[in-house]
């Protein structure tokens, strides 16, 4: 009944992962990974200074000073790349910089004969120690503090701003924080239109455009580096205003950082980036829907499961390949890294009982005679006492809140001492319940008490003994 | 401000709000100096302490703010500019609502108001204890005033129980209406003037609805013919709109504070524009 609510939602992120996967591998190919946060509160601060011009949120003229402040992020940040990372190259003689430095500091040998001239960081490592004198001396900075820079200065004359304006400071705090669930056909058929724009612009100057993010040489550098963050701009901007930064921020990056793992060529990397954003979108949504969670931060940590075990299937494999290799002596890390936890929370039971023991309380949830046992005959039947009052009490509080709710909704006539004693028993019943809980809780307690030495101890010993054993299997 | 004489005994009063600062005004008349500390539009559950609320802190003889955990920005703010004025706690005199879910909640449901719902203001009646309050505690730093501001009190509310016979007139063809509230502001507004209040569309403001949350809803207002959404101007706009669209209910955007709107310029302006604005919505 409510799955077609989802149906747009849907098609946004799908809207989104066509465009966002492929950026996302030029952002992560040219390390700027915080700059579509940059853009976006760059755009709020044009939308707020719109405000301060006497603009509605809303109005055309609102969207034009945020499209014009995002124009003029795009060349602040053209511009900074060239002066920040490719001023080594317009030098006459860079090689012999790259020499000296390598008299200078026999560490970064190997960075600087491996890859090129230009990538930020060993700019910035051989500037550091170039001196600070006259121009092309001058000492050279990753892009990433001048866009983390924009970012915060943005971020703090918005609020500056929107001190003084009467209205739409929360429009503004919307805008960056979306509304997946809000979204409209008619936006969604924007945003594809847009994108369809975008995309096609980058298909038919692909070769330049991606030369110059993995670090290529390319005529007018300059020029093409405006067009990339012109189109970024362009892109994150309308992006954020539906789903938010932090949705749009996962969608950039994540899909691009699995397609990094898993392929080589950029082709494939866009085709796993794809994948991953569509399972990640449907999943999300799906999830959000059957956990009745907010969807958008739904969908971002469904993005973070899906590079977790990503991750963890990588670890897997190179641990079996390593198996294969070495025998049994690879698993002696994983070996000491268990023994080392399964040690540590027995000494941590053992020693502070009363704090939150989430495993045990995960395992008591599943095997409940792991707690029983530490109870005795009496308390075991407080126990089972309790646990049915709770069953009994969520159950009539269930149908006490349905009924609470036809008779608000007008579906059941209750005249008005009748409902006002309805909500007094509810609230009786809710604490109740409550105080129930707490008896649960006490006797968790005291069970505690009790197993922290039977339990504690002996599993610290169990711990230490299989992180030794698998100690001496690493030395071996 | 003849003589200096009545310039030195002139309180100084801090309110938290613009409403109690309005409330303030009017018992306290040419005898009080009085700010808010905040704006009307700002969040009042993050707030950054500004210099000039720690200066207007520490020359305040009497402090009035809403209580319960309205403010919680303001002990730092007290600590910070090492003030010790006068407290009063303006909820004391407030029989408050949605109390049930406190200390211990059954289900795990999220509610922002541990101690009750903060937006007593809201009911025009609370103006009568609260201002009880004020005199008392105006009267307690200016005990030769205290006929002045008994007389002010009894002025203002003779005003508001005339416009509150307006109100209720204007109100009274929808008694019973029942409505869709898009955050927890309302139910003192709500039960003055018989509105009934059937669901919140974000429980918790700034985290969005859930889908299930959202189409629940959707297919109850459908079902029970809701048809007004009374929302504030802080309100999620996109997930209003599309609730809206697709129930065919509108949102009627109220004005919580003092200020918050240009119109309401005073505690009494405000329920003229929230009144009118609730009529004429709900006449169409």
């Amino acid at each position: 009944m409510t799955w077609d609510l989802l149906l747009l939602p849907l098609l946004a992120c799908l809207v989104l992962t066509g465009i966002h996967a492929y950026l996302g591998l030029h952002v992560l190919a040219r390390g700027v990974i915080f700059v579509d946060l940059a853009l976006a509160q760059v755009a709020a601060l044009g939308m707020t200074a719109a405000l301060l011009a006497g603009h509605a949120p809303e109005s055309n003229a609102a969207y034009a000073w945020a499209l014009g402040f995002t124009v003029l992020g795009a060349l602040l940040f053209a511009l900074t790349r060239e002066n920040t990372t490719r001023t080594p190259k317009d030098r006459p003689a860079p090689r012999n910089d790259v020499t000296r430095d390598r008299e200078d500091r026999p560490a970064t040998r190997n960075d600087v004969s491996r890859d090129r001239e230009d990538r930020p960081g060993e700019s910035g490592a051989r500037n550091r120690w170039g001196g600070l004198g006259g121009a092309a001396g001058a000492p050279q900075l990753h892009q990433e503090a001048i866009i983390g820079i924009v970012y915060a200065v943005a971020a703090a004359v918005t609020v500056l701003v929107l001190d003084r304006v009467a209205q739409g400071g929360e429009q503004i705090k919307q805008l960056l924080v979306g509304s997946l669930l809000g979204v409209t056909r008619d936006d969604v058929v924007r945003l594809a239109g847009l994108y369809a724009l975008v995309g096609a612009l980058h298909w038919l100057c692909r070769r330049p455009l991606l030369s110059l993010s993995l670090g290529d040489d390319v005529r007018g550098a300059r020029a093409w580096d405006f067009v990339f963050y012109l189109t970024f701009g362009l892109v994150v901007t309308s992006s954020v205003r539906i789903a938010g930064v932090l949705l749009v921020f996962s969608y950039l990056i994540v899909p691009a950082v699995i397609g990094t793992w898993l392929a080589d060529t950029i082709a494939r990397r866009l085709a796993i980036g794809w994948t991953v954003g569509v399972v990640a979108s449907v999943a999300g949504l799906g999830a959000s829907f059957v956990w009745d969670l907010p969807a958008g931060a739904t969908v971002v940590a469904v993005f973070g499961a899906l590079l977790a075990l990503v991750a963890f299937a990588r670890a897997l494999a190179r641990l079996v390949t390593r198996m294969r290799r070495d025998g049994r002596r690879a698993l002696a890390g994983v070996g000491v890294g268990i023994g080392v936890v399964i040690a540590l929370a027995g000494l941590a039971l053992a020693a502070l009982p009363h704090a939150d023991h989430l495993w045990l309380d995960a395992l008591e949830r599943g095997i409940p005679r792991i707690q029983l046992a530490f109870l005795s005959d009496r308390e075991r039947r407080v126990d089972a006492e309790a646990r049915a009052a709770i069953a009994h009490g969520t159950g009539e509080l269930a149908k006490l809140r349905a009924l609470a709710a036809d008779v608000r909704w007008g579906h059941r006539d209750l005249p008005a001492e009748e409902r006002e004693r309805l909500r007094q028993f509810l609230a009786g019943r809710d604490e109740l319940v409550a105080g129930d809980r707490l008896v649960l809780a006490t006797l968790r307690a005291r069970a505690r008490e009790r197993q922290r030495f039977v339990l504690g101890l002996p599993l610290a010993v169990a711990g230490a003994v299989v992180a030794l054993a698998s100690l001496r299997g690493v030395r071996h | 401000m003849l003589t200096p004489l009545l310039v030195a005994a002139t309180v100084i009063v801090a309110a938290t709000t613009t409403d109690l600062r309005d409330l303030v005004a009017a018992v306290g008349g040419d005898r009080v100096s009085v700010e808010s500390l905040t704006e009307p539009r700002a969040d009042p559950h993050a707030r950054e302490i500004h210099p000039r609320q720690l200066a207007r802190l520490r020359a305040a003889q009497v402090l009035v703010r809403i209580g319960l955990d309205h403010e919680s920005w303001l002990p730092r703010a007290l600590r910070a500019a090492r003030a010790t004025p006068r407290d009063l706690d303006a909820s004391r005199g407030i029989a408050l609502l949605d109390t049930e879910t406190a200390r211990l909640s059954a289900d795990r449901r999220p509610h922002v108001h541990a101690f009750g719902n903060t937006h007593y203001w809201l009911d025009p009646e609370n103006a009568r204890p609260i201002t009880a309050l004020i005199v008392d505690a105006l009267a307690a730093v200016d005990s030769a005033g205290r006929g002045v501001f008994v007389a002010n009190r009894e002025r203002f509310l003779r005003d508001l129980d005339a416009r509150l016979a307006r109100w209720r007139r204007a109100l009274r063809p929808y008694a019973g209406t029942r409505v869709v509230v898009a955050h927890d502001t309302w139910p003192y507004f709500a039960r003055r003037f018989d509105l009934t209040i059937v669901a919140t569309v974000e429980e918790q403001p700034g985290v969005p609805p859930s889908p299930r949350h959202l189409g629940a809803l959707i297919a109850q207002m459908k079902t029970s013919g809701v048809r007004a959404i009374l929302a504030e101007p802080g309100a999620p706009t996109a997930v209003l709109a599309r609730v809206a669209a697709e129930t065919g209910a509108r949102v009627i955007t109220l004005v919580p504070s003092v200020g918050a709107d240009p119109e309401a310029t005073d505690y009494l302006a405000l329920f003229d524009v929230n009144v009118r604005r609730l009529a004429d919505a709900l006449a169409r």
